[in-house]
């Protein structure tokens, strides 16, 4: 009961947030990683969430991943308690090229979470052709990991999410290994994506202009123990544009208080 | 074209070592450096193994060391990667059945034949047992090592997608371990071959191994060194099917290097 006094409260008027966190603390090898952490985000949201190296982004992602359990306080999804990992939540990894099959092709790759899906092996190929051509790997199908660049290797781990058919795409630093030409590329084809699937994203970067331009809100996280430091709106129009939405006064004002509060946790 | 004309020097040059060995052997043969009774030359192993080819005699033995060394490796196969894959896929059991491996492991196979003998007796059964023991090591730690080394990042994945645990099995985890798993056969193979070879000398069992034991018996010298090179050949050729079947099985490591 006394749990359930803590929930995250619906709000009269406001949707339930499709993942909550309420007072979660995770601790890890007796080190409390996270602590106190509540955050509720709704769904078809763009949250982004910024930090120093080690103030625990990733711990909170795998977190709302369900492949970590807190030690306290409760993560909910769509009302429900995460006791695990879920086909509706999509996770991003970091390290694409450690998060594929090598032995698997592109088709193969993105099989694989058809397969877990159970989809009928008859549907799949068209199914997979179309995956390739929405992240731009048409003509593709038939090449190893190994035989793709970067880029290549991170639409096609977006592919294999996006197979899963996601109510929630969780996004750990995907482009921080890609060249900024790639990166701005995949930024806009992100937020066409998620435009076109009504997903709701948690992206964690540690870009603060990425940030920015892609989020709807965006998190600073303080470090030792991982807790939130600064929480800001984005008021930008939709869709986003590279150079104008990059020179909006408002891009420029949040940049700069992002800008600043980073620099305050770094000293 | 470097590269090749490479290849060809290196393939040129073993294929002249391998002559004048062979050279070198009629030499001593023909000068009877050592008595004809004991060392044939190669004109006489060569038509020894003419001879037994055409009337039948080392086909029914080269049937018969194949089949033993073909059984008892698919059963070592089998039992090495189902147990490899139990206990490599368990932290907890690796830690406490390792130690029990490592005592096992270096043990001689020499030293169970007796013990498979008093529980078997000479029989095919006794054989199977033999080579299927000697040939299971390679196997089963090479599995162990390749299911222990999987990229946890898959295991991640596979959660995400909430696979079931057999569909973790087979299209994660063996798939990952296979370079490693087929590596162990090829190994066991040449293992699996000589304990068909030493069970056929013990028990009298159909094969090359019985019939060199025979020939060597009889002082037919060149009898004893057509079955000595049709091991050696049936050894090679086993082992090079093999590199054919992993290069083949996994083609889509070359395009990692
Ligand atoms: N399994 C673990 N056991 C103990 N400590 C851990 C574990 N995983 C992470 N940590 C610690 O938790 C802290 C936060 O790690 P996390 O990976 O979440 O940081 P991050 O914000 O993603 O950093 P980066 O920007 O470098 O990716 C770090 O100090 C890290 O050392
Ligand atoms: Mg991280």
């Amino acid at each position: 009961m006394a749990n359930a006094a803590k929930r995250f409260e619906v709000i009269p008027g406001q949707p339930r947030p499709q993942i909550a966190f309420t007072e979660v603390t995770l601790q890890l090898g007796g080190k409390t990683i996270i602590e106190n952490l509540s955050l509720g985000v709704r769904a078809g949201e763009f949250l982004c969430v910024v930090g120093a190296s080690g103030c625990g982004k990733t711990t909170a992602l795998r977190l709302a991943a369900g492949l970590y359990q807190p030690t306290s306080g409760r993560v909910d999804f769509d009302g429900q308690l995460m006791l695990h990992p879920r086909r509706e939540i999509a996770i991003v990894f970091q390290d694409y090229g450690k998060a594929l099959l090598p032995w698997r092709t592109a088709a193969g790759n993105v099989s694989l979470a058809l397969e877990a899906g159970g989809m009928p092996s008859a549907e799949r190929p068209a199914r997979i052709e179309e995956l390739l051509r929405t992240v731009g790997l048409p003509g593709h199908a038939g090449k190893y990991p190994a035989e793709m660049s970067g880029g290549m290797q991170q639409r096609l781990q977006i592919a294999r999410c996006l197979a899963q058919e996601p109510k929630t795409l969780l996004m750990d630093e995907p482009f921080g290994a890609l060249d900024a030409m790639t990166r701005q590329g995949l930024q806009d084809e992100v937020l066409a994506l998620v435009a076109a699937s009504g997903a709701t994203v948690i992206f964690v970067t540690h870009d603060l202009d990425e940030a920015i331009y892609l989020g709807d809100r965006v998190i600073g996280l303080l470090p030792h123990p991982g807790r939130i430091g600064i929480e800001l709106a984005v008021n930008l129009p939709r869709p986003r544009d590279q150079l104008s939405t990059r020179e909006h006064p408002e891009f420029l004002r949040l940049r700069r208080q992002l800008f600043d509060f980073i620099k305050a946790t770094e000293q | 074209m470097n590269r090749h004309a490479t290849i060809w020097l290196w393939r040129a040059a073993s294929f002249a070592v391998a002559a004048s060995f062979i050279a070198l052997w009629q030499l001593i043969a023909n000068l009877k450096l050592v008595s004809p009774v004991f060392l044939p030359g190669p004109d006489r192993a060569w038509a020894s193994l003419v001879r037994g080819f055409s009337n039948g005699d080392l086909w029914s033995k080269l049937a018969g060391t194949l089949e033993h060394m073909a059984y008892g490796w698919l059963a070592a196969s089998i039992a090495g990667i189902a147990i490899g894959a139990i206990i490599g896929s368990s932290r907890i059991m690796r830690t406490y059945v390792a130690p029990s491996l490592e005592f096992l492991r270096p043990l001689p196979v020499s030293a169970i034949i007796p013990v498979a003998i008093a529980m078997l007796g000479l029989t095919q059964a006794m054989a199977l047992f033999v080579i299927a023991f000697g040939a299971i090591w390679p196997i089963m730690l090479a599995t162990i090592h390749g299911f222990a080394a999987v990229e946890p990042r898959l295991y991640e994945v596979a959660r995400s997608l909430q696979m079931s645990r057999l569909a973790v099995i087979f299209k994660v985890a063996l798939p990952s371990a296979s370079p490693d798993i087929l590596a162990g056969m090829r190994l066991s193979l040449t293992v699996a071959l000589i304990l068909s070879v030493v069970c056929e000398i013990l028990a009298g069992l159909d094969g090359l191994g019985h019939w060199v034991l025979l020939s060597a018996r009889a002082f037919r010298s060149a009898d004893l060194f057509a079955g000595v090179i049709l091991l050696g050949v049936t050894g090679y050729v086993t082992s090079v099917a093999m590199s054919m079947a992993e290069h083949r099985l996994l083609a889509w490591q070359a395009s990692q290097r």
